[in-house]
């Protein structure tokens, strides 16, 4: 019979683990709210809190303690789904936003949808009703750095030093003036003067911590900087910055120089390795002439 | 969201690839089900052979290495980045790469020279072949862009890249890791998806049937009758 082939000595506690399973999963719907801010949390964690805070003033971004009153549900959710169509739309606290930021625009969020936005706003109004959120931002210290933090920064950067929870070095896709040899990597900016950009140490420490360009996001969210990653590079950024001016080692032309004088030495070796065995043999055998 | 940018996006990195893998592997064995003897590069060696060294050579030595550190890229991702996590690794591996990358650039310009300029050649030269060749030249100078304009490949290719090609294996691809590239990647990827589509019906199915054993058999000797000894060299 065919239903034969699911009466495995096994099939009573898979079958078994199913129910369990369910039983688990309504326990904690039943529970609700534990689970959800826990997920709201982590949400916040690796897509908001590198420009926001909560309770701790504005970093790149606005402080969203208590965002709900300056602006209505339907607003902040129709913005947090899509932040470019109320500043295309010409809204007048977009534009009021973009200023207090100093031009910095928030980037669309991939696969933001209404409910998750709904579910943030929740989020935001139950840690702004605490004491302290865990999202009040980072504690930077004033004092200047030591010469062993910028070394170990640049180290981070270029490579030479892992980063501990295994993201790519700096330098793959980023470069700074003075890093020496080729330089950096040119797939995203110069991040000679993104001190300055971010306006300074507790805003680029912030960042650090849940990078959320649509090209960083994906590589540091499972893998994030530890703080005695962040703090290091922040250093070694804050010395770029002090020094100005963007990346102007001439890399670019050596690079390419390089790479055409190795070319040229493969060829040169091809004409020298395959002198005698393509020519000598075989036009002879083409034009009729064996000897 | 931007509808129709996001749209074209679906279809180029999420839809693309599957309809350019299925022709290739229903192309690919159809072909040689049902036409086994033209599997073949139909070399034309024997109509034109001066310019053919500087040709083929530098293509086939170039792009073979060049295909390998990609395939390096996407089989050994973590090897790799500890090979980079040294400056002066990483700089050796790009020059190199780029060496043969521009290898592969002149061998091409030189294959499609040589084609256009020889009216024997351009007798057996097929409609298929000058789509094959735009589609190739157009691979090669957008991988030397990215490589020159857009460096460093060799160590982001592995952390962004190599999860997208694997997201296209798991059948769930994450459209938004080859979106967030610059124009010049994206070109290059969408080419070669065009490429790896066209390929069963192109000269390029002799990547295939490569006799590899050529490598390790013995040498064989050639003798002419009715002629004097040779004394040419072998």
């Amino acid at each position: 019979m065919p239903t034969n082939r699911f009466a495995h000595p096994r099939a009573p506690g898979g079958r078994a683990a199913l129910p369990v399973g369910l039983l688990a999963g309504l326990l904690a719907l039943a529970a609700g709210p534990p689970g959800a801010a826990e997920e709201a949390a982590t949400y916040f964690r690796q897509n908001c809190m590198s420009c926001h805070t909560i309770g701790g003033g504005r970093t790149v971004g606005p402080d969203l303690k208590h965002v709900a009153e300056r602006k209505d549900a339907a607003w902040l959710e129709a913005f947090i789904v899509n932040p470019k169509a109320k500043l295309d739309a010409g809204d007048p606290y977009a534009l009021q936003l973009k200023e207090e930021a100093r031009g910095a625009i928030m980037p669309p969020i991939a696969g933001m949808t209404p409910e998750i936005a709904r579910s943030l706003l929740a989020f935001v109004a139950a840690e702004s009703a605490l004491p302290k959120s865990q999202f009040a931002g980072l504690e930077v210290t004033d004092e200047p750095f030591a010469a062993a933090d910028l070394e170990r920064g640049r180290a981070l950067f270029r490579g030479g030093a892992a980063l501990a929870n295994g993201g790519p070095n700096c330098l793959s896709c980023h470069t700074v003036r003075g890093l020496g040899g080729l330089g950096g990597g040119r797939l995203a900016p110069d991040l000679t003067k993104v001190y300055e950009r971010l306006q300074g140490r507790r805003n680029l420490a912030s960042w650090l911590q849940a990078p959320a360009t649509p090209t960083m996001r994906p590589l540091f969210v499972d893998r994030p900087l530890t703080n005695e990653e962040i703090l290091p590079l922040v250093a070694f950024l804050e010395e770029a910055a002090r020094a100005g001016g963007e990346d102007n080692a001439p890399t670019q032309p050596t690079f390419l120089l390089l790479g055409l004088g190795a070319a040229a030495v493969g060829l040169v070796a091809a004409d020298a390795v395959w002198r005698r065995r393509l020519r000598a043999v075989r036009r002879p055998l083409v034009g009729g002439r064996h000897d | 969201m931007n509808g129709i940018a996001h749209y074209l996006d679906q279809l180029l990195f999420g839809a693309l690839p599957y309809a350019a893998l299925l022709l290739f592997f229903v192309g690919t064995i159809y072909r040689y089900r049902a036409q086994t003897f033209s599997y073949s590069s139909l070399s034309s060696q024997f109509l034109e052979n001066r310019q053919h060294f500087w040709a083929l050579v530098p293509f086939h030595y170039g792009i073979l290495v060049v295909l390998g550190g990609h395939l390096v890229a996407f089989l050994l991702p973590r090897q790799l980045m500890a090979w980079n996590g040294v400056p002066v690794r990483l700089y050796g591996l790009e020059v190199t790469a780029l060496a043969f990358g521009l290898l592969t650039l002149v061998g091409l310009t030189a294959i499609v020279v040589r084609r256009l300029r020889d009216p024997k050649l351009r007798v057996v030269t097929s409609r298929a072949d000058w789509v094959l060749y735009a589609l190739l030249l157009l691979s090669v100078a957008t991988g030397l862009e990215t490589a020159i304009f857009h460096r460093w490949g060799s160590s982001w290719f592995p952390t962004t890249m190599t999860p997208y090609l694997w997201s296209i294996v798991k059948l769930s691809p994450e459209v938004g890791l080859a979106a967030a590239m610059p124009w010049a990647v994206k070109l290059h990827l969408v080419n070669a998806w065009l490429v790896i589509g066209f390929f069963p019906f192109t000269r390029l199915v002799h990547v295939l049937v490569v006799p590899n054993m050529y490598l390790w058999r013995k040498r064989q000797v050639v003798r002419w009758y009715g002629t004097k000894p040779s004394t040419a060299n072998h």
